[in-house]
């Protein structure tokens, strides 16, 4: 496994583009809210900043590129390639998407932290941590299912589109409007919970037990996400 | 001591042996409506080389994909080295794979996609001798993005033979080579038999499996059409004579026909002893058997007659 996480590694640096929109546009993004923190902490509020910049890391730097590298590992048979050797296909999936998990989780960690050390930090860091690892268990389960309805690279660029401006837009409306209203709604969407578990990390306010119910929704898109994959993921391209 | 299979000389020296690397039986793979493989069954034994051959469609890849563990039987069961191809922890590192397509990643480099892929196998070798051998060694830093057709070929080559596995599966493992590469790969082939490799080809290059398979599986329409040596598939079909006659000519001593190009063609399973007769009668009749042509039935000849 860690071998293929190795020739992973080499391979997005080695590619300019994936290294430009997976990895640096989001984190322009995020400078851009870390900078404009407290306008938005005025009419928002730091939650809010910290539940978009995690999910703009995690919808860009994650889910669009596990789906485009699942995509074209596939289309030139590099999977095929892979399941060929005595690897397991448990062991062949952890090995292509943990350098992106793992960058991703720096790209996070450093957003925030900067966040924190700009605007101050969170109420609860380990409540934090814990939504953060939920967002991205359900992004990876969500860029798997997602890689089986994805053809090739290219298309990638439409397939993940309702998922990356979905969950940024249901982080938006749960930050802007909280979940007073449409409660069930809002928090059942894909990142709702999850927004609303970082707010309430990062703002405080709310006890811990309740805000570790909001956990629920969100491990549930994971178990429907990974069921998805399991039926829709394909090994080779079609023929 | 030199074993001899169907008439030719095997490369491999007293290492085969009845003990089959690979079983199929009754195998039947089926995608929607299509019955791709119908019922198939045979075996390849420790140390020969198999080759499985047919027209287009005709289920090869399927087969050879489910010996391989890419897919898994509709019915009917796969055993390599008497378990699963599924069980890849335990059957992998016992064989290499040549696919028919490359598979690498485009930016990685040569030696990189060779150790990764080595690595991954579980099994060691030196990556420099290995390039050496396919003649890669200049290409060693290059991006597989960078390579010729012929040299993504030779890659793939240098992994399936990495570590030098027991079992070793070659897709048309020539195709886009020029003739010393080929030649080279041959090469190879032959001294990884002589460790006692068991090998399973698969190409369109009628004239290799010819020269070198002990056994032919020659497929047509999902299942085999005829299984054995090349001698036992070749004298399935009979030999063919073939000459002009000047008019007027007396009758021949043997049965005959004319072509559309108007030669006369006698088709014989008994070729050296029917030749032999007509010499003698040619003589005795002096009689010219002008463009006179004969030889041994080939693969193609069988392989055109299954796919007429």
């Amino acid at each position: 496994m860690l071998s293929i996480a190795s020739s992973e590694l080499i391979q997005i640096f080695r590619n300019r583009l994936v290294l430009i929109t997976s990895f640096i546009i989001p984190v322009a993004i995020c400078v851009f809210f870390v900078r404009q923190h407290e306008t938005f902490a005025t009419i928002l509020s730091l939650g809010y900043i910290a539940a978009i910049v995690m999910f703009t890391a995690a919808a860009f730097g994650l889910y669009a590129t596990a789906v485009t590298t699942l995509a074209s590992r596939r289309q030139n048979l590099f999977l095929k390639r892979l399941r060929s050797t005595a690897v397991d296909d448990a062991g062949i999936l952890a090995g292509l998407l943990l350098p992106v998990v793992v960058l991703a989780l720096v790209q996070m960690t450093a957003i925030l932290t900067a966040l924190a050390v700009v605007a101050g930090g969170p109420a609860n860091v380990v409540l934090l941590v814990v939504a953060v690892l939920a967002t991205l268990a359900m992004m990876i389960g969500l860029a798997l299912a997602t890689a089986g309805l994805t053809n090739s690279p290219e298309h990638a660029q439409v397939t993940t589109l309702p998922v990356t401006v979905g969950v940024i837009a249901v982080a938006t409306w749960v930050g802007v409007s909280g979940t007073e209203d449409l409660t069930l709604l809002k928090r059942l969407l894909p990142g709702g919970s999850a927004t609303e578990l970082t707010m309430n990390a990062w703002n405080g306010g709310v006890a811990v037990t309740e805000s570790l119910a909001l956990l629920a929704p969100t491990l549930g898109w994971v178990v429907v996400a990974v069921a998805l994959a399991t039926r829709l993921f394909r090994w080779e391209p079609r023929r | 001591m030199v074993a001899l299979t169907g008439g030719r000389e095997s490369r491999c020296h007293g290492c085969m042996s009845n003990t089959p690397v690979i079983e199929v039986e009754r195998l039947n793979l089926t995608y929607g409506d299509f019955h791709a493989v119908k019922d198939l069954s045979f075996e390849v034994r420790r140390g020969e080389l198999y080759a499985l051959l047919g027209t287009n469609g005709a289920g090869k890849t399927s087969t050879l994909e489910t010996i391989e563990g890419h897919r898994r039987p509709t019915s009917g069961a796969v055993r390599v080295f008497g378990r699963s191809p599924q069980d890849r922890r335990a059957v992998r590192p016992r064989m290499g794979v040549m696919l028919q397509e490359s598979g690498f990643s485009p930016d990685l480099t040569v030696r990189e996609s060779v150790g990764l892929v080595g690595r991954l196998s579980r099994r060691t070798d030196d990556v420099d001798r290995l390039l050496d051998l396919v003649d890669l060694t200049d290409r060693a830093g290059r991006k597989v993005s960078q390579l010729s057709g012929g040299e993504k070929r030779r890659l793939d080559f240098a992994t399936a033979v990495y570590g030098t596995p027991e079992l070793i599966f070659l897709d048309e493992p020539t195709t886009g080579l020029d003739i010393q590469s080929r030649d080279a790969v041959w090469e190879t082939v032959d001294r990884v038999r002589e460790n006692g490799a068991t090998i399973v080809l698969t190409t369109h290059y009628l004239e290799e499996a010819q020269q070198r398979a002990d056994r032919i599986g020659l497929m047509h329409q999902g299942t085999f059409h005829r299984e054995g040596t090349v001698s036992e598939l070749t004298r399935t079909l009979p030999a063919v004579i073939r000459f002009s006659l000047p008019a007027p000519a007396p009758s021949l001593p043997l049965q005959a026909v004319v072509d559309a190009d108007g030669k006369v063609m006698v088709e014989t399973f008994a070729l050296q002893e029917d030749l032999h007769l007509l010499l003698r009668w040619a003589q005795e009749h002096s009689v010219e058997l002008r463009g006179l042509e004969a030889g041994a039935t080939r693969l193609d000849d069988v392989f055109r007659a299954i796919s007429s």
